[in-house]
């Protein structure tokens, strides 16, 4: 499993890639995080808080992370290196974690950036460690659920660029599932509106930015995680049945 | 050894390779022969683990590929039809991902990387990346990847495709080489190399074996049935006369008149050709008929695949059919109803 997940991370940090998407990130976290600045009110200082920021950027997860996901898979068939690994002496599960670690580590590097910021705000004032804590974890359990639906996505085509779009699309609905729950057309069905409100993951993430940490909610991202990651597996066995 | 036993894949509806068995022994190098899309990949990709399989079971070195497949794999090298390397990889950086992936480490890492690189000649290019290499190059690299960790069980999916008429002899040098370790199957549709690298092999064609045998004892139906060649300037009666009554000579299939006086002769025998020869040579020069050319078709591998690609498939009768379609224990289950009917 080791072998994969080094290949995996030579192929993002030997080449632009990984120091590409996360000065993208970072950017992005630079103009959130001077917006909310700029918006502060000077009489209240509190009125600013990184968990705000957290949730603000969270939007940009979607296009980010399936531009990361989506070579996963795609990229092995493409070059028809899908047979090697599926001929070595590795388990398809113990592939699907090793790239699956290998994604987390990335957003993990994109992520320690942003770290800077607090330490420059504690510099000029104070910074609240503890819902800082629960705002890292919130958005480490959002990434890491949206690389699982990635990869995901990526097992199921053969072009990485339909598999970003898709990962895209798909991503926005589940951004949006608890807006789309609220609307007037499904809140006339309660039953249907309080199964897709239980779904919808942004509620889940908005305790971790107020500064909870709720074990229901690990065990939500935790779930969905599991399923995505054992759908890819199930979609690659899949394909493997379905080729020819 | 491996075993491969009735064998089956269907894609939907259609069946790509059809209830194959063989064997494949130990120290030995089995030729895989077939046109284009006789099943001969997919085969080698149910063999190495990588298709499921429809039906049927493959035992190596008394590993089942599907029960126990990590087990089983450890086995296997394998060398895909397209050579499976990553283009933004240095040629070292793939040769040492490889050896982790075959959970290489430490000093046998690195002897079997050298190993594996100075056998398949790369060494000059380990630290070139795989998408600048030609496509010789790239086909070594694949090879030498199959080797590491020297399985006892190679799969070569076309191994010389791609490469230059000397690479070829090197890399047919090597793997004659390795039956002396490793069992080894290997797909071509160049007859020649088969020829000059296997000791047995396997016809198929459209997803059923047609053949397995040693190439000599695939050639030896058609040495008795041997066509000789004889061109012949002199009267065309008297020569016919000649060959006619000789011993050995089963009928002149073609007579060819080519004006001058010559004549072309196209004899089948039923006797050994050399007897035949000398006699007709000594026969045609007593009675002043001068030979200009004779010569024998060879028999050869080309001839043997031709023939056996070729032929219809014998159809099964409608009985065998039907028996197919309906298994026994549900025909009788039918029998049985029938008579309670009746009763």
């Amino acid at each position: 499993m080791f072998p994969i997940y080094k290949k995996e991370l030579q192929s993002f940090f030997y080449t632009p890639f990984a120091y590409a998407i996360a000065a993208l990130f970072m950017m992005l976290f630079t103009y959130t995080f001077a917006t909310a600045i700029g918006d502060m009110d000077s009489s209240n200082t509190l009125k600013f808080c990184y968990t705000e920021v957290f949730y603000n950027i969270i939007i940009y997860l979607i296009f980010l992370i399936p531009i990361m996901t989506m070579r996963t898979f795609t990229d092995e068939r493409k070059f028809g290196t899908e047979v090697l690994l599926m001929t070595s002496p590795v388990s398809e599960l113990k592939i699907v974690l090793a790239k699956f670690f290998a994604n987390i580590t990335v957003y993990i590097f994109m992520l320690a950036g942003t770290a800077i910021f607090p330490v420059i705000t504690a510099f000029n004032g104070e910074v609240v460690i503890s819902q800082l804590i629960c705002a890292y974890i919130g958005i480490f359990c959002w990434g890491t659920m949206y690389i699982a639906l990635g990869m995901l996505i990526s097992s199921f085509t053969e072009n990485s660029i339909i598999a970003a779009i898709i990962g895209e699309i798909v991503m926005f609905a589940v951004l949006f599932l608890d807006d789309f729950s609220n609307t007037p057309f499904i809140s006339q069905y309660p039953k249907v509106q309080s199964v897709l409100f239980s779904f919808a993951a942004q509620p889940r993430f908005s305790y971790f930015s107020q500064g909870f940490v709720r074990l229901s909610d690990l065990v939500f991202f935790g779930s969905a995680i599991i399923v995505f990651l054992a759908w890819t597996f199930i979609s690659i066995e899949k394909r493997r049945w379905k080729r020819g | 050894m491996i075993t491969i036993e009735n064998l089956t894949k269907y894609y939907g509806n259609n069946r790509a390779v059809n209830d194959i068995s063989f064997t494949i022994n130990d120290n030995e190098i089995l030729g895989f022969l077939g046109p284009n899309g006789a099943g001969k990949s997919t085969t080698m990709n149910m063999i190495a683990g990588f298709l499921p399989m429809s039906g049927g079971k493959v035992t190596i070195c008394g590993t089942d590929v599907t029960a126990e497949p990590v087990k089983a794999k450890k086995n296997i090298g394998y060398l895909p039809e397209i050579p499976p390397v990553y283009p933004d990889m240095k040629v070292k950086e793939y040769i040492s991902f490889c050896a982790g992936l075959k959970r290489l480490t430490g000093s046998e890492k690195k002897s079997e990387m050298q190993r594996v690189m100075k056998l398949l000649k790369i060494e000059d290019v380990q630290n070139k990346l795989i998408r600048n290499l030609s496509k010789g190059y790239k086909q070594r690299v694949g090879f030498a990847q199959a080797l590491l960790g020297n399985p006892k069980f190679l799969i070569l999916d076309e191994p010389t495709v791609g490469l230059d008429p000397n690479q070829v002899i090197e890399v047919r040098n090597i793997i004659k080489d390795l039956k002396k370790e490793h069992s080894v199957i290997f797909s071509s549709h160049i007859l020649s190399e088969v020829s000059a690298v296997c000791d047995r092999v396997v016809i198929i064609n459209k997803g059923e074996i047609r053949a397995i045998d040693t190439i000599e004892n695939l050639e030896k139906p058609l040495k008795n049935s041997l066509t000789l060649h004889i061109k012949v300037a002199g009267s065309k009666a008297a020569a016919a006369a000649i060959i006619g009554v000789t011993e050995g000579v089963k009928e002149i299939s073609e007579v060819i008149d080519e004006g001058n006086n010559i004549t072309s002769f196209t004899v089948q025998l039923s006797g050994e050709e050399e007897k035949v020869r000398d006699v007709l040579i000594s026969e045609c020069l007593k009675n002043n008929i001068s030979i200009l050319e004779i010569y024998s078709d060879k028999p050869d591998l080309e001839k043997v695949f031709v023939e056996l690609i070729n032929r219809p498939v014998q159809k099964a009768s409608l009985q065998e059919l039907l028996e197919a379609v309906v298994p026994e224990d549900k025909s009788q289950e039918a029998d049985d109803t029938d008579e309670k009917e009746e009763n």
